[in-house]
């Protein structure tokens, strides 16, 4: 008897702790649905919301887009449906219009703004239209002119170029400084270039130093080729300039006459304009005939 | 399962916040690119904006900060302005297109370098990548008087055809610097010796010319031209012409021929100023 109980009473047990098991697996799942419910609803709501505001900013913009259409010249009204700007909204747009003008000022090659100990200047580079790196000089101008602080790269003359002009003539000195930098950024731009758009065609990687005044290359005309007669050397004797002051081109000893023949015409070629647009001159039919395989 | 339903909506989520931060953006612009206050308005507001301040003390930026921010700008700007010497009279800007990571802004300004007056337009496109932001200048048009000289107008085609903004500014800042020096120069001969410096073309002009009061037929004529070269380096040329009475020829050759390169050498040795003045030293004494 004893024996039969413990059994039943295991059984129940088990039983028992079974259907518990299953009721908290239940509970755990149910919680789990109503918290995915939960979830579904404040995201559907969310997306409601935003609707809402999307919708009701495109009905803002459309009619501001036709009152500014139907009128001709400028609404002097800052806010929409206002009948008079508030000050605050009249100085806002000052603000922006000024910040606006001292970004233009960016594009011109020389901004800055003043500091409580001077004035810290930022020359911008550009080549052709793309603007590229700008550089901070921070200058303390009391009780003598002097750079407290800059970004322009090492190999750049700086301090040559302070010592002549700093003390006598702040502008001449920016001039003379943004030249320089700015033909150090387009040679940069024209390696660059050269070595993002063709480099198919050059052997490797282009050797350049830091300052970008010598390049050392091997080429050819057209891109998918193995081998690489042409050869390389562009020397930029004039540091205020991005154009080589000497350009050495040679041909492999083993190659076809056709191509030795064109090694003065390269030269010249890389004198006259900028390193990727030569190349782009190269891609002509008759360049690409000497390079037939 | 349940992961794929929430990315509909999470995806949905971004694509709204994303339109309505751009459509929020494109109203702010369009608002204060088709608003224009006259400086009494903006002075009006200045001086109104201290007394709200009194009453509300509430907003995300105080009455004083904007003030303060909006004096440390202009006085930025009105530094920069004198000292680059580039004054910009008007500008205005449209935003044309404008994505997620791409905006195209169309500039018009107008101004002028020191007395050289320009006007330009142009769009300015800018892209959003990870690390930074890229401009680029298209469709430039730039309108400026060139002058006697076409090596102006020659160097403005060839920096409209680049988009070379940068360049055009920088050269125009030094012609217009040489311009300026060259008309103070000569308002200055012409003040201390009134006599004998003659300027038949003006201040403006390119050249002066040197005569001794006394009717002798000789004559100088320094010509004082400003060169731009296709790079846009300034550089400044000048020489000397003679005018010599058939008389003084025969009696004074070797002067009178040497008269030009003796007028580079002093150009050299003392400079613009000194050179013409020992010029006009020289006029004076003849007779």
């Amino acid at each position: 008897m004893e024996e039969g109980r413990a059994y039943s009473r295991d059984g129940v047990l088990s039983h028992l702790e079974m259907l518990e098991a299953q009721a908290h697996e239940l509970a755990l799942k149910q919680e789990e649905t109503e918290q995915q419910e939960e979830k579904l609803d404040r995201l559907k709501a969310r997306v409601q919301e935003l609707r809402l505001q999307r919708d009701e900013l495109r009905a803002k913009v459309d009619l501001q887009q036709k009152r500014l259409l139907g009128k001709e010249g400028v609404v002097t009204s800052g806010v929409l449906g206002a009948a008079q700007p508030s000050d605050r909204a009249v100085l806002e747009w000052k603000v922006k219009s000024v910040q606006a003008m001292l970004q233009v000022f960016y594009l011109t090659g020389i901004s800055g703004k003043l500091t409580k100990h001077g004035v810290c200047f930022c020359i911008s580079t550009a080549y052709e239209g793309t603007y590229l790196d700008s550089y901070h000089l921070d200058l303390i101008t009391k009780p003598e002119v002097q750079i407290r602080r800059h970004s322009v790269p090492v190999f750049i003359p700086l301090e040559q170029l302070a010592k002549k002009y700093l003390q006598t003539d702040i502008k001449r000195f920016l001039s003379a400084l943004s030249d320089h930098l700015n033909a150090y950024a387009g040679r940069r731009y024209q390696a660059d270039q050269l070595q993002e758009r063709f480099s198919d065609r050059l052997e490797g990687t282009l050797q350049r130093n830091s300052l970008c005044n010598m390049l050392v290359f091997n080429y050819n005309t057209a891109g998918k080729k193995q081998t690489f007669p042409f050869s390389a050397k562009l020397l930029y004797g004039d540091l205020c300039r991005s154009l080589p002051t000497e350009a050495v081109v040679s041909c492999t000893p083993g190659a076809p006459a056709s191509l030795a023949e064109r090694t003065a015409a390269h030269s010249d070629v890389f004198r006259r304009l900028a390193l990727h647009k030569a190349f782009e001159s190269f891609s002509s039919p008759e360049e690409s005939l000497d390079q037939a395989p | 399962m349940e992961d794929s339903m929430y990315q509909v909506y999470e995806d949905e989520i971004q694509s709204l916040e994303e339109e309505i931060k751009l459509l929020a953006e494109k109203y702010e612009d369009s608002q204060q690119e088709s608003t224009f206050f006259s400086d009494e308005e903006i002075l009006m507001s200045i001086k109104s904006f201290q007394g709200e301040f009194q009453r509300e003390l509430k907003g995300h930026e105080s009455p004083s900060d904007l003030k303060v921010q909006l004096e440390s700008l202009e006085t930025d700007l009105s530094f920069l302005m004198k000292f680059t010497g580039i004054r910009f009279t008007t500008h205005s800007k449209k935003t044309v297109e404008k994505t997620g990571s791409r905006t195209i802004q169309k500039h018009r300004l107008s101004g002028n370098c020191h007395s050289l007056p320009f006007q330009l337009e142009f769009q300015l496109l800018e892209i959003k990548n990870k690390e930074s932001v890229s401009a680029v200048i298209t469709d430039l048009n730039i309108i400026m008087e060139s002058g006697e000289y076409s090596g102006v107008s020659k160097f403005v085609s060839s920096t409209e055809e680049h988009g070379n903004l940068l360049a055009f500014f920088r050269s125009l800042s030094s012609y217009a610097e040489w311009y300026e020096h060259r008309r103070c120069t000569f308002l200055h001969f012409k003040a201390k010796y009134p006599d004998i410096v003659k300027l038949p073309e003006g201040l403006l002009g390119d050249y002066i010319v040197l005569r001794n009061p006394k009717p002798s037929g000789f004559e100088l004529m320094i010509v004082w031209k400003i060169h731009v070269d296709e790079d846009g380096r300034i550089t400044p040329v000048l020489d000397l012409l003679t005018k010599v009475p058939e008389q003084v020829l025969e009696q004074k050759i070797a002067t009178t021929e040497n008269a030009p390169t003796c007028f580079r050498s002093m150009l050299l040795l003392f400079g613009i100023e000194t050179a013409i003045e020992n010029l006009i030293r020289v006029v004076g004494l003849k007779n």
